[in-house]
């Protein structure tokens, strides 16, 4: 009896481990960002089925993937926030966007000319006089009547709806690249599955592993939000971002700085879940599901709140499943309800 | 030359002129003063200067250069600091850490940890809050909350400060210390523009006073001189002393 205690609590927290390291992430991307990031399963997808393919192809270690998908995650969500949710932040049409919708529109007009005879031309060669008369055109209003609007700020709530939305988008946009590339099939592979005994009972060596990388990456951002230059920039910025821009931190850069370490953390993640569990194409949705209900659970926007709540969840989904496995997902949703009734802030929630 | 200057600068909000082609010079060294009820448009005029809103029309220039449409952060650290009419410290963060953040990014280079915590005990000694640096600075008092809004200013070395009502809710002892506050950081080489209701500070501390009244500005000119002129008494003062 007592060893299934104890068998039931250490499942719990090497579940939890992961659990904490995904919603570390997004809760660094909806606490400082704002971006209530429904495309955060999706990174943790792309770090999963990178890694498959890094050690099933290229023969690379999963460990060594964990350098290699953390980085380009990082870069990924970096990129994005500067460009599309940067433009979400302000209402000013940023460089490419102007170019992207005039040629679709200098190309549908043509194509219906086309249809009617009143224009004889190759489509694609149409398309690229299309793209650089767009270019032009957007060069040109860049640098004339764009020039002089400051970049004026919409309101929080707005950029919160706004970017919400567009996270879905891109949930789509990533998952069904994502089936392009790597098709629908649910695949593993085995990687130090050795058992380890801890107590009495036995545990394969990918999960400690996983587990030690989770606390790891958790201590190891603590001490970059509480000892580095970025890490104060980011606390300033998650307190008052108004304030912290007028106190001369450049908010832009860390806003898109904590969207990207929170890309990264999730492609860490599914790093280590591919260490332990079948991949798919489709796995992002459940972990974002997930990641949300940790985040309510710990609190919103605080990342020690989410470490506890992702121990807190994967325990109760360990105790959930030792009884009855396929009620593990059910069970967190019923936390999630009652979490809602009867203390909406979450843990450590302010 | 001027250090900072504005040219018919306005700013609307909706159909309303909040700001409405205001024209302004500071003279390095400086102590300026901008009064004007309720209303008249002078925190507008300090968010249109720090840039957390940017003017439909006219120029601001800082030491010549024209500083319109430039980034907050750019213009925090070119030299201009400010403090707000609501307190706007980070709560969250203790005393500490609220210079620091100021001194960590707000002046133009970059300066070592080190280096950013000596200026923060050094400013907190200033402003009067040495005792206190590793309390939450939510739990402050809310004049000692002031005084750190000051320090964190100073921390990002500005050459023009703007002081958004830093008076206003003190005591007259608190105010006393403000205003001593204010002059030394006026000998430390600071140009000041303040706003302000406490008079009995404006007609002391400034060498010239600006009004502001529903957006325009209406006068401006020696304290002795605004305490004559006989518009502001009118809109200004004499609504100040009917209340009170």
């Amino acid at each position: 009896m007592l060893t299934s205690i104890l068998d039931v609590l250490i499942a719990g927290l090497l579940l939890g481990g992961l659990y904490a390291l995904i919603a570390m992430g997004l809760s660094l991307q909806y606490g400082v960002a704002r971006v209530f990031n429904i495309s955060h399963g999706e990174f943790i997808m792309l770090g999963g089925m990178a890694t498959l393919t890094l050690f099933t192809v290229f023969k690379i270690n999963p460990l060594i993937a964990i350098v290699i998908c953390g980085p380009i995650t990082f870069v990924l969500g970096y990129i994005i926030h500067r460009t599309f949710f940067r433009h979400l932040l302000t209402s000013l049409p940023i460089f490419g966007e102007i170019t992207i919708l005039c040629t679709l529109f200098l190309w549908t007009v043509f194509r219906i000319l086309a249809d009617y005879n009143y224009v004889r031309l190759n489509q694609f060669a149409a398309l690229a006089i299309c793209l650089v008369i767009a270019i032009i055109l957007d060069f040109a209003l860049n640098r004339t009547a764009f020039r002089r609007i400051h970049e004026s700020r919409v309101a929080a709530g707005v950029f919160e709806s706004t970017s919400m939305l567009f996270s879905f988008g891109l949930m789509f946009i990533i998952k069904n690249i994502a089936f392009i590339g790597w098709g629908p099939s649910i695949r593993s592979y085995s990687f130090l599955q050795q058992p380890v005994s801890i107590a009495g009972a036995l545990f394969g060596m990918n999960r400690l592993v996983t587990l030690g990388f989770s606390i790891l990456i958790g201590l190891a951002f603590y001490f970059f939000l509480t000892r580095t230059r970025i890490g104060k920039a980011i606390r300033a910025a998650a307190s008052d971002p108004t304030v912290a821009q007028l106190m001369g931190v450049n908010i832009n850069q860390v806003l898109a700085l904590c969207f990207g370490l929170g890309a990264a953390m999730a492609g860490i993640a599914g790093v280590l879940i591919s260490m332990c569990y079948p991949v798919n194409a489709n796995m992002g949705i459940e972990y974002t599901i997930i990641a949300i209900i940790v985040v309510a659970l710990g609190g919103l926007g605080s990342i020690p709140g989410s470490f506890i709540g992702g121990f807190a969840l994967g325990i109760i989904g360990s105790i959930v499943s030792f009884f009855e496995p396929g009620l593990a997902l059910v069970a967190y949703y019923f936390i999630f309800g009652l979490l809602l009734l009867i203390r909406p802030k979450g843990i450590l929630g302010k | 030359m001027h250090i900072l200057e504005g040219e018919r600068v306005t700013k609307y909000f909706g159909g309303l002129a909040a700001v409405s082609e205001v024209s302004f010079q500071v003279d390095p060294g400086e102590v300026v003063g901008l009064i004007g009820p309720n209303g008249a448009g002078k925190t507008t005029l300090f968010n249109l200067i720090s840039a957390s809103l940017v003017p439909n029309s006219g120029v601001i220039r800082f030491k010549g250069k024209n500083i319109t449409g430039m980034a907050p952060y750019h213009i925090c650290r070119m030299g201009i600091g400010r403090t707000f009419q609501t307190v706007k410290i980070f709560p969250n963060l203790s005393v500490m850490e609220n210079v620091r953040i100021g001194a960590l990014f707000g002046c133009g280079g970059r300066i070592s940890a080190t280096e950013a915590t000596r200026k923060a005990e050094e400013l907190l000694e200033f402003v009067g809050l040495p005792q206190v640096s590793s309390t939450p600075a939510g739990s402050l008092t809310f004049a000692n909350q002031k005084k750190l809004e000051v320090a964190r200013a100073l921390a990002t070395q500005p050459e023009v400060l703007l002081l958004d009502e830093i008076m206003a809710g003190l005591n007259q002892t608190e105010i006393g210390q403000a205003m001593e506050l204010v002059n030394r950081i006026r000998q430390s080489g600071v140009t000041i523009v303040m706003i302000e209701h406490v008079m009995k500070a404006i007609m002391n501390i400034c060498d010239r006073i600006m009004v502001l009244h529903h957006g325009r500005k209406i006068a401006e000119g020696t304290p002795s001189e605004i305490a004559k002129s006989e518009t502001v008494i009118e809109i200004y003062l004499g609504e100040a002393n009917a209340a009170g």
